[in-house]
């Protein structure tokens, strides 16, 4: 009797810790550019993202190959070009929410919030501070962003005679749909 | 003018009309057509997921790039963040599948857990969100649906 509570004690504290995770296969990051001449949307939807309640810790990780452009050249450019993809196959992203006190993760609603960490992208790492929203909704947590980058800041060189086709600020968007991580 | 100047002159525009119309040809074009791609591999959903845990290096050799018709059975259909489909094939393990996106937006309500289905895409690599661990899934894009029982 005593080694069955001693084993649902011990597996209240493995499944606890795995309630506090959540996880997404399917997130999404976009960035936008916008110019007179014309404008570049690249969207990823097989983002790996988790976020961890207890802490407030949040890790991306999108496989460069995955962004997708309408037009098939534009890809291979943003690919063999600008991003070096063979090289560096990942961008990733790891920090974590400032204000986490203000959100009640046992309510749903939306909270706005504040996420700091460090963007890796092109093998360069950034400290980066943006506002969001987490949204508790049944079953999961929902989180978005938005923000700039500048390509250069990641050593992302745009040859002089495309520059003026491109932003020199891109928006980046961030929209993952959290479920739990169950334990297994 | 004489023939010859009128003649090469015609040569000429015509050459440069067919530059520039190649140009922008290649400049519109969009993602192949998965349904009428040849594929480079045919293989098995658990079987692509165990090369990649296997050897992660040469498996990214041997398919990143490449067209895959994977076939296995549905895990799940998730509208993915950005209101595209994703479809994840089962493998041998509980936490690696395969992921399909699709180009355009597609019926969702067409695709059931546990469907035998095969899905022709191009390989864009696999996640693995803590390095050191085993690659979690390999990604499959531009993603078309070659059987579906």
């Amino acid at each position: 009797m005593k080694r069955i509570l001693l084993l649902i004690f011990f597996l209240n504290i493995v499944l606890a810790v795995n309630a506090q995770k959540y996880m997404t296969k399917n997130g999404y990051i976009g960035f936008f550019s916008h110019t007179s001449m014309e404008d570049i949307k690249g969207d990823n939807n097989q983002v790996v993202g988790a976020i961890d309640i207890s802490t407030g810790e949040m890790v991306f990780q999108a496989v460069i190959k995955s962004f997708h452009f309408d037009r098939a050249l534009m890809e291979e450019h943003f690919n063999e070009n600008y991003m070096e993809s063979d090289k560096i196959p990942k961008s990733s992203f790891k920090g974590k929410i400032t204000n986490l006190s203000s959100v009640d993760f046992s309510k749903n609603g939306t909270y706005d919030v504040t996420v700091e960490g460090d963007l890796i992208i092109h093998d360069i790492t950034n400290k980066i501070s943006t506002k969001g929203t987490i949204e508790v909704v049944s079953g999961g947590i929902n989180a978005n962003a938005k923000f700039n980058i500048v390509p250069e800041d990641y050593k992302i060189s745009i040859p002089g005679v495309v520059r003026d086709k491109i932003n020199k600020n891109l928006e980046v968007t961030v929209a993952m749909k959290y479920a739990p991580l169950t334990a297994k | 003018m004489k023939t010859y100047v009128k003649i090469a002159i015609f040569v000429v525009a015509f050459i440069a009309l067919s530059a520039i119309l190649a140009g922008l040809y290649l400049y519109n074009l969009k993602h192949t057509d998965m349904a009428k791609a040849r594929p480079d591999f045919i293989i098995t959903a658990t079987a692509l997921q165990k090369e990649f845990e296997i050897n992660e290096t040469t498996a990214s050799a041997k398919y990143i790039n490449k067209v895959i018709e994977v076939t296995g059975a549905i895990a799940s259909v998730t509208q993915a963040g950005g209101n595209n489909l994703n479809i994840s094939l089962k493998t041998g393990n509980d936490i690696s599948s395969v992921i399909c996106t699709f180009p355009a937006i597609v019926d969702p309500s067409k695709f059931k857990t546990g469907d035998i289905i095969a899905l022709r895409g191009e390989c864009s690599g696999f996640t693995q969100l803590f390095p050191g661990e085993p690659p979690l899934d390999v990604l499959l894009n531009n993603c078309a649906v070659i059987v579906h029982k």
